[in-house]
């Protein structure tokens, strides 16, 4: 037997029980169709189906070489994203324990652009009328310092912006140094035969070396490196 | 035909045949005189030492107490001395911790400074000095660039070492044969070290690393100065043998040829 006041007191908690459990079954509705939105907005690369075979240019330190092994990838079918999901497998490949040629772990690459050769920019061209809409007109001119144009039609400069956190981590040496812009650069050239310059960014800004050492101001041409074939590293 | 037709075709005839004699015997003018490809001026008794890094900029760290740039710069000290005993002026980029601008006090010189000064010293041979404790003996690198045949009257800043391949390739092999005859552990390569690919003269990558397993004995005085001795002994004999590559005539040069109906080189 319950007095009137332990009554009023089960039914006051009763009923804040089932309040707290509607808002929490409000809150997780909303929540979930939030996640929903954002990704119903977000670009997704499609994935292809099955995995495909991958040629990775690795560098091992120990002896300097470049070799070319074959893995098994999903890629996306975007030119720009699968640039970039080759780039990362082949950098978490040095970042594995026991790695011939290891780096940090992390993500190395921000962003990866490819864009048709000859690259040419845009100038303000004061002789020319002005556009319709009172902008001043512009015609295209070649590049202050240009570079060889596509030896094929079609063929692409890939632009890699890496990670600032991936280059100031990175080993110091000569030879550290250029196998892995070279890994790099064999395995774009394996994978993605229309690039055929590489040039390199780090966070969206030019700099002068990887890690003290080896160049990143200049136009790399995408050719084989692995070691044997010829015009790899020596 | 009247007497006085015939003395007008005498006259008429005459006088071509004269006009066709004369055009004759006028000698043909001359082609205009064409600067040809010429070597630029090289400095045969100049050496540039790039004592790596400096100042912040550490390099590798080499062991637990040895920084790349004091090696590169003991090793530069070496071979200063060395080089002078043999008669050559030295042009260094650093002799201190730090490369500093002249009349700039605190800013230090960049790569392209220090390759601005090894371009105006036109030397017979310019070594970039580094150091690494990974691998054993001595690393050789020379530019990765293509050779180009001539060297232009303006040079694009990023590839200006392109005619000065062939040589370098020369100079990394008598450097690489000189090596193996002191007994040091060779890696003779091509890489793109910032600022090789910017400089106007035979141009070498010389990384040192340690002589055997144990990292500390890159700092071995004799090891040291066994590579300076092979380096310096090579430059003599590279000092005699090495050719600037041909130069293409700038614009200016070529207008300013004199022509021969224009013996002060005037401009029209």
């Amino acid at each position: 037997m319950m007095f009137k006041h332990q009554r009023i007191v089960f039914w006051c908690l009763v009923g804040c029980i089932c309040l707290m459990a509607t808002l929490l079954f409000l809150e997780r509705q909303r929540g979930r169709e939030r996640i929903l939105s954002l990704a119903t907005d977000m670009p997704m690369d499609a994935i292809a189906a099955s995995a495909e075979p991958v040629t990775l240019d690795l560098a091992n330190d120990a002896d300097g070489s470049i070799s070319a092994e074959q893995r098994q990838m999903a890629l996306p079918l975007d030119p720009s994203a699968r640039t970039r999901a080759i780039l990362d497998q082949l950098l978490a490949e040095y970042a594995l324990p026991g790695s011939t040629h290891p780096l940090q772990q992390g993500s190395a690459v921000e962003e990866v652009f490819l864009l048709p050769l000859p690259v040419v920019g845009y100038s303000a061209n004061p002789s020319a009328p002005a556009l319709p809409d009172g902008g001043p007109a512009t015609s295209p001119v070649a590049a202050s310092t240009p570079g060889p144009g596509p030896v094929k039609a079609g063929g692409e400069l890939a632009v890699i912006d890496l990670r600032s956190s991936f280059v100031n981590q990175h080993p110091s040496g000569v030879e550290v140094e250029s196998l892995t812009l070279l890994s790099i650069v064999g395995t774009l050239h394996a994978n993605l035969p229309q690039i055929e310059q590489v040039r390199f960014l780090v966070d969206g800004q030019p700099r002068e070396t990887l890690a003290g050492h080896a160049d990143l101001l200049r136009t790399y041409p995408a050719r084989d490196t692995a070691t044997g074939s010829g015009g790899g590293h020596p | 035909m009247k007497p006085t037709q015939q003395l007008a075709a005498a006259l008429t005839l005459a006088v071509a045949t004269a006009t066709c004699l004369s055009q004759m015997q006028k000698p043909a003018a001359p082609a205009p005189a064409v600067p040809q490809p010429a070597p630029g001026p090289l400095n045969r008794n100049t050496i540039v030492l790039d004592a790596a890094h400096g100042g912040g900029d550490s390099g590798s760290r080499i062991g637990d107490s040895t920084l790349e740039k004091d090696v590169t710069l003991a090793l530069a000290f070496r071979l200063r001395s060395l080089l002078a005993a043999r008669g050559f002026t030295v042009v260094m980029t650093r002799e201190n911790d730090a490369a500093l601008r002249a009349g700039a006090p605190g800013a230090a010189l960049t790569l392209d400074d220090r390759a601005g000064t090894a371009n105006h010293a036109r030397a017979v041979a310019c070594l970039l000095l580094h150091a690494t404790g990974a691998g054993q003996g001595v690393h050789l690198y020379s530019s990765e660039l293509d050779a180009a045949p001539v060297e232009a009257a303006v040079l694009p800043w990023l590839t200006a070492q392109a005619a000065w391949v062939p040589q370098s390739a020369q100079l990394e092999a008598s450097l690489g044969a000189a090596m193996k005859r002191a007994g040091v552990p060779l890696v003779s390569s091509r890489a793109s070290v910032r600022p090789v690919d910017s400089l106007t003269c035979p141009a070498l990558v010389v990384e040192l690393a340690p002589e055997g397993d144990d990292r500390a004995s890159i700092n071995g005085s004799d090891y040291q100065q066994r590579v300076a001795e092979a380096i310096a002994g090579t430059l003599i004999f590279w000092s005699r043998q090495a050719q600037s590559p041909l130069r293409l005539p700038s614009e200016r040069a070529v207008n300013a040829t004199p022509a021969p109906n224009n013996p002060q080189g005037d401009q029209p």
